[in-house]
């Protein structure tokens, strides 16, 4: 279960086109990294594939359904975080049971697991802002899969954090990801993180956003970031997204 | 701006009353004294600080004199209490609902909101006549009801609008129905705004309630004291009956602050 498919993807953005004719999967417990210059529509994809917005052409399938409003059965990782600041880690966690009117022992016991595989023990009372920012995306990543999605969807969840944390968060979530396997789709600048958390990186090309390259990275884990394979891999794709790197960078100046 | 330990400001803050005070002794007495009294003004009138405090003291509580009642600052205190926590209470509970749906829903924000930007635009006072004529009962409690109800719309408004996208999206995605995200993720959000807009429109509500007691003309009241005091030529405990509003006032706003750091800890 947790296979995503988009066949022929458009989006336009008021007359502008965003993404062109987007085409990949995501196999049943895959992991995928989606890589690509500033503003070529990574996250539109990502947030085509929750349902949060919709395709102006093309259809996306999970499982075989066709995502025509918000996909419930994802789970969304998101670069800033976005916990309820009312509510503390445990209640944070608990959210998508208690919306989806789970009785509350059974919230209990789901947000005690999660909380002890992200490593959040003995932080269940704090609330957000009394958190560090990779603590933070441990509650994230509880929250996302404390819903048992199909697919993990993740947007550049590392991105606001130093170096060191974020090395330290790659390690846990592939950790994470073994233990509770389901599909990801992780947004990502780095060509570093991509290679070290993905089975397939997806290279974008910018304006319209179109995939340009797709490399298997048949690397065992737990990967050594320096190793010679990984630098292999990491140079052909450094290669196929310098051009777009350049070719964008002409074009575009934007924040993202 | 430069800052310094907290007691240095509390030394401060309390030496800055005390010259207050001194400088008002000073005023009233070279006034008396003929030193400065212009003769347009009588200033002469004007009690010191001590005899404020005197009359405060002797008017503390209410008296009988034979069939008469007199009130003291503590009734009149709390009956003005009691109105603005009564028209407050019905503010609050009419603001935040239509707050909420005019801040959620395009279709109600059109139809209400030029209603309310004009009618919030009429000072309380101006309702004082229909406080008096119309309605028979409760003048006073609902011009408290006109000073609060507009801040709390506003910012319940406001609150409802500044919440963050990206928490709703989080919301949807976990499986949040509309209604859901309304209650557990809207509101909650524009809990802050909300308790400002009690806070700002309590401080009016407060200013009206004295201003509505001395025209709607109530027993019982500090604006009622206030103005029979300054009728009757009892110009210190009329100063002490404004002194007193001020501090409750004052009061009240720092107790809203703290109940605000209390109950939404979690807004830094």
């Amino acid at each position: 279960m947790g296979r995503l498919i988009l066949k022929n993807v458009s989006r336009r953005f008021n007359g502008f086109l965003a993404l062109n004719k987007v085409n990949f999967e995501v196999e049943n417990g895959e992991f995928v990294c989606l890589l690509g210059p500033s503003g070529c529509g990574k996250t539109t994809i990502l947030r085509l594939a929750a349902g949060l917005d919709l395709p102006s052409d093309g259809e996306i399938f999970l499982d075989g359904k066709k995502i025509i409003g918000v996909n419930k059965e994802c789970g969304f990782v998101f670069q800033e975080y976005a916990l309820f600041p009312w509510r503390t880690v445990k209640e944070n966690i608990e959210f998508g049971p208690e919306v989806k009117g789970i009785p509350r022992e059974e919230w209990e016991v789901i947000s005690k697991y999660y909380i002890d595989l992200v490593g959040l023990t003995g932080f269940e009372n704090h609330y957000p802002h009394e958190l560090s920012g990779g603590m933070k995306q441990r509650v994230g990543i509880a929250r996302a899969y404390a819903n048992k999605p199909k697919l993990l969807l993740m947007d550049e969840p590392f991105g606001a954090l130093d170096a060191q944390t974020r090395n330290l968060m790659q390690g846990e979530l592939l950790r994470i990801w073994e233990t509770e396997h389901v599909s990801a789709l992780f947004v990502t600048h780095s060509v570093d993180e991509a290679v070290y958390l993905a089975d397939r990186v997806v290279v974008m090309s910018a304006r319209p956003g179109t995939i340009k390259e797709l490399f298997n990275v048949d690397i065992l884990r737990p990967r050594i970031r320096t190793g010679l394979e990984a630098n292999k891999i990491r140079d052909a794709i450094l290669r196929s997204l310098g051009t777009e790197i350049t070719r964008a960078a002409i074009h575009i100046d934007d924040k993202d | 701006m430069k800052k310094y330990p907290w007691r240095k400001g509390f030394i401060i803050n309390i030496l800055s009353l005390v010259g207050f005070v001194l400088i008002w002794h000073a005023f009233v007495m070279l006034a008396r004294e003929d030193i400065f009294n212009p003769p347009f003004m009588r200033l002469k009138d004007i009690p010191t600080p001590i005899e404020t405090w005197m009359a405060f003291a002797g008017s503390l509580f209410t008296h009988t004199h034979g069939p008469g009642l007199t009130y003291g600052i503590v009734d009149h205190v709390l009956a003005s209490l009691e109105r603005v926590i009564e028209g407050g209470l019905i503010a609050f509970i009419v603001g935040v609902p239509m707050g909420i749906g005019v801040g959620y829903s395009k279709l109600l924000h059109d139809i209400l909101n030029p209603i309310i930007e004009i009618v919030r635009n009429m000072p309380p006072m101006a309702w004082i006549p229909i406080a008096i004529f119309i309605l028979v009962t409760g003048g006073s409690i609902f011009i408290v009801f006109i000073g609060v109800v507009f801040p709390i719309i506003l910012n319940t408004i406001h609150g409802v609008k500044s919440t963050d996208l990206r928490l709703i999206d989080a919301a949807k995605t976990l499986g949040a129905t509309e209604t859901q995200i309304v209650t557990k993720v809207i509101i909650p959000s524009a809990y802050p705004s909300i308790i400002a807009g009690l806070r700002i429109g309590l401080g009016v509500g407060w200013m009206a309630i004295v201003a509505a007691e001395m025209v709607v003309r109530s027993p019982v009241g500090l604006g009622y004291f206030i103005w029979n005091m300054g009728d009757l030529g009892r110009y210190a405990e009329m100063v002490a009956g404004m002194i007193v509003i001020g501090i409750i006032g004052y009061i009240m706003n720092i107790s809203i602050l703290l109940l605000q750091k209390r109950f939404i800890k979690w807004a830094d």
